[in-house]
């Protein structure tokens, strides 16, 4: 953390709003983003964003400066999400919406079909990621997008490293059993037991 | 090993030493099921890690800014509607209360006047009597005592009255040299 982020953090527990708007400049992106992922449309994004951001002002007195900020305001913006899938306020819509057109990410590039592209990968991310539960959808992406580690997702989510791991596991498996249905749309849903067994039969 | 080991290893991520991976390796070129699982897995990722931290569109600070400040008015607004009840409801239970007290004294107020107006008749009835008294004998006296015999009594009773007052301030003083 450098010294202008700890001046900003020291001014905005005095009180100081435009001190914490400045932190909230910074950390939009990655808060921005971990809504995004988690709750699916920008319009929920930007919402989540906004009250995580809210919260943490509020609660910027009991923000303790030997921790990280980006953990801790990430940590609120995860729980908040987590709390917004739970009570099923979110509507996950289409990313086709155009309604919320304004709110969407940046253009990724004059190519159509590069745009095209992009979308279709949005798209598929966010397919694989509604397959998981709050929490590990959570902990995933926080692994992949923000590189945290056990230790640092554990801290995030106030779950054991042991159980991050065990989070991380089963959400790999799930994501993968579902691409493997995205990749064979026609194909029945193939049953990891089943190809266990079949694998098993094989090698004998 | 059996086959389910293979399959954990896939999903560990990157956690595998360089013995565990090459036994991985040499796995998949017999196993079309981990193979798939593997591709699966390695194909996500690279989905994950190419798609770029998103971002909110311009302006955000700026709409955080009005939205915290909508929200501290509404706080404010809130306190002050709370403490304002709070009094108001305050207010209601003291003017309750004295009027509660009011109604009940009032409820009395007739018997007490009542009282006061026989107390004080009776008052008045005494002195009247006590005069009725009073005024006869004075009037008699004077016609009858002739006025060297009220000197007399007057001063006489003024000696006694006098004679007990230092009767009264010596056996005083003596108590005082006693006790010293």
């Amino acid at each position: 953390m450098c010294d202008t982020e700890q001046q900003w953090i020291a001014e905005a527990k005095a009180g100081d709003k435009d001190a914490f708007a400045k932190l909230v400049e910074k950390y939009q992106k990655p808060v921005f983003s971990v809504c995004y992922r988690m709750l699916g449309t920008p319009t929920a994004a930007e919402d989540a964003a906004q009250e995580a951001f809210i919260r943490a002002y509020q609660a910027i007195d009991r923000y303790d400066t030997s921790r990280s900020f980006a953990t801790w305001v990430l940590s609120i913006a995860s729980n908040y999400s987590i709390d917004q899938l739970r009570k099923k306020k979110v509507t996950i819509l289409s990313m086709d919406n155009e309604k919320h057109a304004w709110l969407a990410p940046p253009d990724p590039g004059p190519s159509p079909e590069k745009a095209a592209l992009e979308k279709e990968k949005l798209g598929q991310i966010q397919s694989l990621l509604t397959s998981l539960n709050e929490v590990d959808r959570a902990a995933v992406i926080l692994q992949y997008w923000h590189d945290y580690s056990y230790e640092e997702i554990a801290e995030t989510l106030d779950l054991s490293s042991s159980a991050v791991k065990s989070r991380l596991f089963r959400a790999r498996q799930l994501m993968a059993e579902k691409w493997q249905g995205m990749q064979l749309p026609s194909a029945p849903p193939i049953n990891s037991t089943a190809k266990r067994i079949a694998h098993e039969t094989s090698t004998i | 090993m059996k086959h389910q080991q293979y399959e954990t290893w896939i999903l560990m991520g990157k956690e595998l030493n360089q013995g565990q991976q090459r036994e991985l390796q040499s796995h998949l070129k017999g196993c079309s099921a981990c193979l798939s699982l593997y591709k699966a897995v390695h194909q996500i990722s690279h989905l994950f890690n190419t798609s770029p931290v998103l971002e909110p569109s311009p302006g955000f600070s700026t709409r955080w800014v009005t939205k915290i400040e909508k929200a501290e008015n509404r706080k404010n607004q809130l306190i002050l509607g709370v403490t304002l009840s709070v009094i108001s409801l305050a207010t209601l239970l003291l003017l309750s209360t004295v009027g509660l007290q009011i109604r009940s004294a009032l409820a009395y107020f007739p018997q007490m006047m009542l009282e006061m107006v026989t107390l004080v008749a009776n008052w008045i009835v005494f002195l009247n009597q006590l005069w009725d008294i009073v005024t006869p004998l004075v009037r008699v006296s004077m016609k009858l005592i002739s006025p060297v015999w009220l000197y007399t009594i007057a001063v006489s009773l003024s000696g006694i009255t006098g004679a007990w007052m230092i009767s009264l301030f010596r056996s005083r003083t003596l108590q005082k040299e006693l006790s010293a």
